[in-house]
């Protein structure tokens, strides 16, 4: 069903790495629809592989199986030179504002290298031009056109990579944690930029994050996942209002919320730590920290997702009881 | 009630080749028996030096305390010789960092390390010392059979469980915990708060948590104390500094969380950036960023008053009868 | 930070910027602050300028290597450093001979570094199979003491300045493909590097561009402080006859010729050693001066 208003779509996407001990299945089997113009959040902890997914949607990383479709067009198997010319189109905003901008380049040089690169402008007046009007889209002062990344603190460095990414126009940008290594203030600077250029441009972003409060701010709809997998795929009111997966659960209950006195909930704690994601069983990936196991999961293999309201996937074996319960 | 701690107009310098850093600027605080002080502030504020030189520990050069005084247990920490400093270090305070990757050695195993600590400063035998450094393992939920294995066989919570059981196998009077869960992840955060929280109500300690998370703060501290270019601009009980908040900044740090907005809304971020250390603003060090800043902000120091009971602040406005903050408004 | 401000003029608008400051800026900024490092630079340059003068002013045939009656003179005002056994003025020979140690050390490692570079670098970037098969070979050479290396290049080629230098390139390019390649690793692992990849940049121009930059300072730093061992080496080669051959006047084959004489004339073995000495303490100043200037720790 071809449908032109999806700008990106991701059909069981498949990543594993072959590890001395086996196979680590790092992306399993994630797929997804994205509207232009909408945010989809991708939240899990560390191991679950969401930034193996957004540089797997960019094809910084080959995937194993799976497809990507963008635009209406398959990329999954094109070759890393015909990739170059789609980089204007799809562009990735780094975690880190330290260690993602070459130390040994100046502002002008950072923002101006993906114009030169792919002839946006040609003359030196016209790159130097937009090099400026990016830096003033971006609220950079223009006074640090000849500074060094080292010269500057985090926010500013990160509103830099945004910049080059916005340098080539894209349609679709993966935001790989942008906020999580600024301090309080400078985040919500920067979230709030980012959402004013999806106003006023039209962005589409992929938002990838271990901080629950801060997708929820910003994306329309939510994917939780857990060792390689979806479990939990809802818009994001939804998602918290009525989360469904027990993970979900407990990660929502697990954010320390800036409440004091009697307005605070009661927080309920699961136990254990993510297991390895090397040789995984076909059973429920969350079966061992889970405390709402029915006995068929310990032997019944790995729930799919599957929609039990319009937009809401939820992959547990729990729902087939609720079902059953209600019928 | 008796005080562990008391830090008094402490300031700390770094004195490097390219000028002083004014690290810390007066700090005053203190810490009462069996309670929890939160120390919050953004990158830059100070919160580590102050943690540093509590234990004496300022890297010197090119750190330098240039004044004030820091009472421990009725023993000034900073007049204290190298020998009393050793001893006072993991028998009356200890200190759980960040990383629990860099705090353990990693070629010894875990429960020799704990082992190792309680030979140093409470004299018992190796044997004695293993058994007691198993039962610690037991109390922050490793089980003690993991006590020959190595760091690098751990997860990074169980580190950090690792990191709390040696910090608290002498039973110090005051831990130190400087952002002890920022590395972890939030299912783990949890746990690992709820373990410290209930070990410290346990065996009496007080607690100094440093972190520039507020949801952490809101979950462990009793009592708060709000830090902003080397002072502290606001102090007081959870519920004071969360439902009652006074100082602009404060404010500033609420209004920019994500956490408790609806959708859609614009987050109100504190304008501006952290002050440069070297050169810090004339007046209140927050007055270029403040919203309600008026020209007597630019050249007053504001010094930290009593507001109501436990409640200070460190805000020239905050007599004016008029003066209220956007919060309060909206409340109204 | 920087603040010295400046007007430039862009699309014919006036824009007041910082003038920011590149991280060879600033090394060069913190290297000047330090003593050592500056001594090192000044003695280094007046060396060179002094046997580059040395080399007009005296006439080999004439002043270098012709004998005269005037033999073991001691210091005096005639010769400042005396003469050798063959009535040699010991200061020429001294001024003249640092354009051997010199060329010498500056050339076996400029070989080294751009032989050891390469493949180190190839090494890094590619791992693999690559990675292993030169590393091997490097290990090899890394095995065999450099005198031996230089004995047999010595012995199969005969001695000439020329295999000197190449015998003491040999001994030297393991170390740089080994430093070569663990930057390069250390850099190409970097998330700069990735995302010079997600904008769209070829893998050569990566690598020119982002990866090569990057790994200069601990490249610059050994450079230096193998250019200092170099000269120790090439003075040995020649004190122990394997190198430069008489009466070139190499400082390490001066010494050798004073060896015979250092009871009755000290002077013959005394300058030339110092004259060794200074430069490589210079060298190593500068050495560590440069670890510490471009160490980022280092930043406040």
């Amino acid at each position: 069903m071809p449908d032109s208003n999806t700008l990106l779509e991701v059909r069981d996407l498949t990543k594993f790495f072959d590890t001395p001990k086996g196979k680590l299945h790092a992306v399993d089997g994630v797929s997804f629809k994205l509207e232009r113009g909408k945010t989809l959040g991708i939240v899990g902890e560390s191991g679950c592989g969401k930034s193996t997914t957004g540089r797997t949607i960019l094809k910084l990383i080959e995937p194993t199986s799976g497809q990507i479709i963008f635009n209406g067009e398959d990329i999954t198997n094109y070759s890393v030179r015909h990739m170059r010319r789609f980089r204007t189109q799809m562009q990735m905003i780094f975690q880190d504002p330290f260690s993602s901008l070459d130390p040994r380049q100046s502002i002008m040089q950072l923002i101006s290298e993906p114009i030169r690169e792919h002839k946006i402008c040609t003359t030196s007046a016209e790159i130097a031009k937009r090099t400026l009007s990016l830096m003033d889209t971006v609220g950079l002062a223009r006074r640090f056109l000849n500074s060094y990344p080292h010269e500057l603190d985090g926010g500013r460095r990160q509103r830099i990579g945004i910049a080059r990414a916005l340098a080539v126009n894209p349609q679709l940008i993966v935001c790989d944690e942008p906020v999580s290594a600024l301090d309080v203030s400078i985040q919500a600077q920067i979230l709030n930029l980012l959402r004013q250029l999806q106003r006023d441009i039209g962005l589409t972003y992929v938002f990838i994050t271990h901080d629950l409060s801060v997708v929820r701010y910003f994306s329309d709809d939510v994917a939780v996942m857990y060792l390689g997998q979806m479990v939990e795929k809802a818009s994001s009111d939804n998602l918290f209002a009525n989360p469904v997966h027990p993970y979900t659960k407990a990660l929502l209950s697990a954010i320390p919320l800036p409440i004091v006195g009697k307005d605070k909930p009661v927080r309920k704690l699961i136990t254990g730590e993510v297991t390895s994601p090397v040789n995984l069983p076909d059973r429920c990936r969350f079966f061992s920290r889970c405390d709402m196991c029915l006995e068929k999961c310990s032997s019944a293999c790995n729930p799919t997702l599957a929609e039990i309201e319009p937009k809401h996937f939820v992959a547990c074996h729990l729902i087939d009881k609720e079902k059953k319960d209600v019928q | 009630m008796e005080k562990v701690l008391e830090v008094k107009d402490l300031v700390v310098r770094y004195e490097t080749d390219d000028g002083i850093v004014h690290a810390i600027n007066g700090l005053s605080f203190s810490i009462d028996k069996e309670r929890t002080l939160g120390l919050v502030g953004e990158t830059g504020a100070g919160k580590t030096t102050a943690a540093l030189s509590i234990l004496n520990l300022v890297p010197d050069p090119p750190g330098v305390i240039a004044g004030g005084s820091i009472i421990l247990d009725g023993k000034d920490v900073l007049s204290m010789g190298e020998k009393e400093l050793e001893r006072m270090r993991g028998n009356d305070v200890a200190m759980i960092f960040q990383d629990p990757m860099t705090a353990l050695n990693p070629v010894i195993p875990v429960g020799q390390q704990i082992a190792e600590s309680l030979e140093i400063h409470e004299g018992l035998s190796r044997e004695e010392a293993m058994e007691k450094a198993k039962q610690m393992l037991e109390q922050v939920g490793i089980s003690a059979s993991r006590a020959y294995d190595y760091p690098h066989q751990l997860s990074g919570g169980m580190k950090q469980r690792v990191v709390i059981a040696i910090a608290l196998a002498c039973q110090p009077s005051l831990l130190i915990a400087d952002e002890p869960t920022t590395a972890l992840d939030v299912t783990i955060q949890a746990q690992v708060l709820s373990l410290m929280k209930g070990l410290i109500d346990n065996s009496h300690m007080s607690m100094l948590l440093i972190t520039h998370d507020l949801g952490v703060v809101a979950e462990v501290c009793d009592d708060v104390a709000v830090m902003y270019a080397g002072r502290i601009v606001e102090i007081g009980s959870a519920d004071d500094i969360f439902n009652h908040t006074l100082h602009p900044y404060t404010e500033g740090l609420f209004d920019s969380l994500p956490n408790l907005k609806a959708r859609g809304e614009d987050l109100i971020p504190i304008k501006g950036l952290m002050p440069d250390p070297m050169h810090l603003p004339q007046g209140c060090s927050f007055h270029p960023r403040c919203p309600y800043a008026t020209e007597a902000c630019k050249t007053r120091e504001p010094e930290l008053k009593k507001a109501e009971g436990s409640h200070y602040v460190a805000c020239i406005r905050y007599n004016e009868s008029s003066f209220c903050l956007r919060r309060d408004k909206d409340a109204r | 930070m920087s603040k010295t401000r400046k007007t430039i003029i862009l699309e014919g608008e006036e824009i007041e910027i910082y003038k920011g400051r590149s991280m060879a800026q600033e090394t060069w900024r913190r290297l000047k602050r330090n003593k050592g490092a500056m001594i090192g630079i000044i003695f280094l340059v007046a060396l060179m300028l002094a046997t580059t003068v040395a080399s007009f002013v005296y006439d080999y045939d004439k002043d270098i290597i012709a004998m005269s009656k005037d033999r073991f003179m001691p210091p005096s005002k005639d010769h400042i450093l005396g003469t050798d056994n063959m009535g040699r003025d010991i200061f020429a020979r001294v001024l003249y001979g640092a354009k051997y140690s010199l060329v010498i050390s500056l050339g076996s490692t400029a070989i080294g570094l751009a032989v050891g570079l390469f493949l180190g670098a190839l090494a890094g970037y590619y791992g693999g199979l690559i990675d292993n098969i030169v590393m091997r070979v490097t290990d090899i050479f890394y095995s065999i003491p450099y005198i031996m290396i230089a004995v047999v290049v010595v012995s199969m080629l005969g001695t000439s300045t020329m295999n000197l230098l190449l015998a003491m390139a040999l001994g030297t390019f393991s170390n740089f493909a080994r430093i070569g390649r663990a930057s390069v690793m250390t850099v190409r692992d970097q998330e700069f590097i990735e995302a010079g990849r997600a904008i769209g940049l070829p893998t050569w121009k990566t690598i020119v561009k982002h990866v090569l930059p990057n790994c200069l300072s601990p490249i610059i730093v050994q450079t230096t402080l193998k250019v200092g061992s170099n000269i120790i080496s090439a003075s040995s080669l020649s004190f122990l006859g394997v190198g430069v051959t008489p009466p070139t006047p190499e400082w390490g084959a001066m010494l050798s010729d004073g060896r015979s004489y250092i009871r009755s004339s000290g002077w013959m073995c005394l300058f030339p050693g110092l004259a060794i000495m200074f430069t490589v303490l210079a060298l190593n100043l500068l050495g560590d001066g440069l670890r510490d200037a471009m160490d980022p720790k280092l930043k406040r």
